[in-house]
C-alpha cells in the first residue's frame, strides 16, 4: 500500500492529520512538507497524527515523524499520535532518544595552528632523517654482509623500473634533442653560427635536459608507484607484520628499491643523453647537412669529462631523492585507501619540486666553480 | 506460506571452476537464515552470488520472484535496491565519514531532504550503538565500530533482504552479541529478511531461524539449528559438535 492522500482537519488550535497508506520513503518527503508547514501556522497548537489508515512505516517515515516531534516541541507546540497499532508502536521504537551532538572540536587559534604546523613540520623532517639513517645503515650492514636483501629483489626492481622506462625515455629525449637542435639551427644561423649546433645540442642534453627529464619520467612512473606500493602494503598491515616479525621494512622494502634506482637513474640518463644527441644529428643531417661524424666530433670536443660527470651525479641525486621521497611518502601513508592516493600525489609534487631545487642549486655552483 | 523472497536453484557458483554445485536454497520474508561452512567451502562466493556480483556459473538466483542475472542491467539495479549488503571488509568509503557512509545509498537512491536523510542516519547508528562517532573518519574507529556501521548503511533504505557476510567475526563477544539484537530487530521490526555467512556458532544459535549447511562444495544439509544440531551427517555433526568438544 502506498500513501495516496493526507486529509487533514482542524479542531480549534488543534490539526488532526489523517494519512491513508504507507509512510515510506517515496511518500516520507510530501508528510515532511505538510508537517513542516503546520508547524509553522500560528494557530495551531497542536498536531494529531492519526495512525488509523496508515500501514507500513519505514526508517524515513520514522524519522519525519522524530523531526516533527523535535521541531514542534521547540515552537512549544505538541504532537501526539493517535490509534497506533502494535506494529508502528514497534517501529517507532526504532527511533532511540535523542542523543547528544558531539561535542565541537575546540576552536583553533591562528598561532595555535602556526605552531602545530611547526611542529608537524619538525616531525616530518625528523622521521625523514630518521629514514635516510635507517636506510645508510641497512645498507651499510648489506654491504658489510652482515645481513642480506630479499633474493633477487635489487634484480627484479631494476628491471621493473628500468626496462620498462626505455622506451618512453628514449621516445622524449629523441624528441627533445630534435627540438633542441631546430630551435638553435633556426637561432644561430642568423649570426652565420650554425656549425654550433652541436655544441649547443650536447651541452644542454648531457648538463641539463638528460637528467632532468629522466628524473621527472622516473618520478611519475616509480616514484609514485614506490608510494602506492608501500602505502598499500601499510593499510595491509604488511609492514606492521614485518615489523613484528624483527624483520627491518628498510632493508626488506627500501634498501632493494633504492638500489635499484641507484642502477636505474644514471643508466637511463646516460641512454636519454646519448639518444638526445642522436635526434640533434638527424636534425643537423636533415636541415644543415651536418655529417653526423661532425657533429659527433663537435659533440666530443664540446662536452667535456667533467659535463658527463655532472649528468651522472645528478641523476644519482635525483634518483635517490624521488627513492626517499616515495618511501617516506608510501611509509607513513596512514591505514585507509584516500591515504594511499595522497601520498602518490604529494611524491610527484614534492619529488619535482626537491628535484628542480637541486638542479637548480647544480647549476649555481658550478657556474661559481667556473668563475673561479 | 511465507513468501520466498531469494530462491536459489541448481546453483554452481565459482571463479574458473565451481566452488560450490547443485545450490538450491530459499529465503523466507521475515526469516534470518545462516549460511554455515568450514573456512574456504564458498560461503562468500555465494554470497557475492546472491548480491549480484558474480554470476552463477550455471543455474538461476531468483529476488522476490524475479530472475537476477536473466534481467537487463535497469531491472538488475531495480531488484539489488531492494537489498543491502554488508561486506565481510565492511567496505566503507574511507573519505567519508561514519554518517556520510550511512546516508550515502539515500543519497543517491531517494529524493528525501537532507534533514530526513540525517535523521535516518543518526537513527541507525544509534540503532547500532553508534551515534557518538558519526563525524569520525573510518580510519579512526575500530573494526568492530566499522563492521556496525556497515551493518547501518545495509539497513538504512529498509530493505527486504539483507545479506551480511561474517557480521561478527573477529567481534568480542559482548559486541558479537549487540550485533546479533540488531539483526534480530531488523527482522522483527522492520520485517526484513536476513541471510548472513557466519560461522560462529553463539551467533547463528542466537538468530538463525533456518540454516544451510554448505561442505564438500555442495549443500550438506538444511534446516532448523536444532535439526542440524542432531543431525549425523558426517559434516554437519563434525561442524557442530566437533567444535564444541
Amino acid at each position: 500500500m502506498v500513501a495516496a492522500a493526507t486529509e487533514i482537519e482542524r479542531q480549534g488550535r488543534t490539526a488532526v492529520v489523517r494519512i491513508r497508506g504507507d509512510v515510506a520513503i517515496p511518500t516520507a518527503r510530501m508528510l515532511y512538507g505538510t508537517l513542516r508547514a503546520l508547524s509553522r501556522r500560528r494557530d495551531v497548537k497542536k498536531v494529531v497524527l492519526d495512525f488509523g489508515n496508515i500501514g507500513r512505516v519505514d526508517s524515513a517515515g520514522i524519522a519525519v515523524i522524530g523531526l516533527m516531534r523535535k521541531s514542534l516541541e521547540r515552537a512549544g507546540k505538541k504532537l501526539e499520535l493517535d490509534h497506533m497499532s502494535e506494529r508502528h508502536t514497534a517501529a517507532l521504537e526504532l527511533a532511540p532518544p535523542t542523543s547528544k551532538p558531539p561535542p565541537r572540536e575546540e576552536h583553533v587559534t591562528y598561532f595555535e595552528l602556526l605552531g602545530g604546523r611547526l611542529l608537524e613540520t619538525a616531525a616530518t623532517v625528523r622521521a625523514l632523517g630518521r629514514l635516510v639513517v635507517d636506510t645508510v645503515w641497512q645498507a651499510g650492514s648489506v654491504l658489510g654482509r652482515r645481513r642480506h636483501l630479499p633474493a633477487g629483489s635489487v634484480a627484479h626492481h631494476t628491471l621493473d623500473m628500468g626496462y620498462d622506462a626505455v622506451f618512453i625515455v628514449g621516445l622524449l629525449s629523441f624528441l627533445l634533442g630534435m627540438t633542441i637542435a631546430f630551435q638553435g639551427a633556426v637561432q644561430l644561423e642568423r649570426f652565420g653560427a650554425g656549425v654550433f649546433v652541436a655544441d649547443m645540442v650536447g651541452v644542454s642534453v648531457v648538463r641539463e635536459f638528460a637528467p632532468l627529464m629522466t628524473a621527472i619520467v622516473l618520478t611519475g612512473r616509480t616514484g609514485a608507484a614506490i608510494a602506492a606500493e608501500l602505502g598499500a602494503m601499510r593499510v595491509n598491515n604488511e609492514i606492521d607484520a614485518l615489523t613484528a616479525m624483527g624483520v627491518s621494512p628498510i632493508r626488506f622494502l627500501i634498501v632493494p628499491r633504492l638500489a635499484a634506482l641507484t642502477v636505474v637513474g644514471p643508466a637511463l640518463t646516460l641512454m636519454s643523453a646519448f639518444i638526445g644527441i642522436a635526434g640533434g644529428v638527424v636534425v643537423a643531417l636533415g636541415i644543415q647537412g651536418t655529417a653526423p661524424t661532425t657533429f659527433w666530433e663537435h659533440v666530443v670536443y664540446r662536452v667535456q669529462l667533467s659535463d658527463w660527470m655532472q649528468c651522472i651525479a645528478k641523476a644519482l641525486a635525483f634518483s635517490w631523492i624521488l627513492g626517499i621521497t616515495g618511501t617516506h611518502l608510501g611509509m607513513r601513508a596512514g591505514h585507509d585507501a584516500g591515504s594511499v592516493g595522497r601520498a602518490t600525489t604529494r611524491t610527484v609534487v614534492v619529488s619535482i619540486f626537491l628535484i628542480i631545487v637541486v638542479d637548480s642549486l647544480f647549476a649555481t655552483f658550478t657556474a661559481i666553480g667556473r668563475h673561479r | 506460506m511465507s513468501e520466498v523472497v531469494l530462491e536459489c536453484v541448481e546453483v554452481a557458483v565459482g571463479y574458473d571452476k565451481p566452488v560450490l554445485e547443485h545450490v538450491n536454497l530459499t529465503a523466507k520474508r521475515g526469516e534470518i537464515l545462516a549460511l554455515l561452512g568450514g573456512s574456504g567451502c564458498g560461503k562468500s562466493t555465494l554470497l557475492r552470488t546472491l548480491c549480484g556480483l558474480l554470476p552463477p556459473l550455471s543455474g538461476e538466483v531468483r529476488l522476490f520472484g524475479e530472475p537476477l542475472y536473466a534481467s537487463i542491467r535497469e531491472a538488475r539495479d531495480q531488484l539489488l535496491r531492494r537489498i543491502g549488503i554488508a561486506f565481510q571488509q565492511d567496505a566503507l568509503f574511507s573519505s567519508m565519514s561514519i554518517e556520510e557512509n550511512v546516508m550515502l545509498p539515500l543519497r543517491e537512491l531517494t529524493k528525501l531532504p537532507l534533514p530526513i536523510m540525517r535523521e535516518m542516519a543518526r537513527m541507525r547508528l544509534e540503532l547500532v550503538g553508534l551515534g557518538a562517532l558519526a563525524h569520525r573518519f573510518p580510519a579512526h574507529i575500530s573494526g568492530g565500530q566499522r563492521k556496525r556501521a556497515a551493518l547501518a548503511r545495509a539497513s538504512i533504505l529498509d530493505p527486504e533482504l539483507i545479506l551480511c557476510d561474517e557480521p561478527t567475526a573477529g567481534l568480542d563477544p559482548v559486541i558479537a552479541a549487540e550485533i546479533d539484537q540488531t539483526l534480530l530487530q531488523f527482522r522483527d521490526v522492520l520485517g526484513s529478511s536476513i541471510v548472513v555467512v557466519s560461522h560462529e556458532l553463539q551467533s547463528i544459535r542466537a538468530t538463525a531461524d533456518r540454516a544451510v549447511m554448505l561442505a564438500q562444495g555442495r549443500v550438506a544439509a538444511t534446516g532448523t539449528i536444532a535439526e542440524l544440531e542432531a543431525s549425523r551427517e558426517a559434516s554437519v555433526f563434525q561442524f557442530f559438535h566437533a567444535r564444541a568438544e
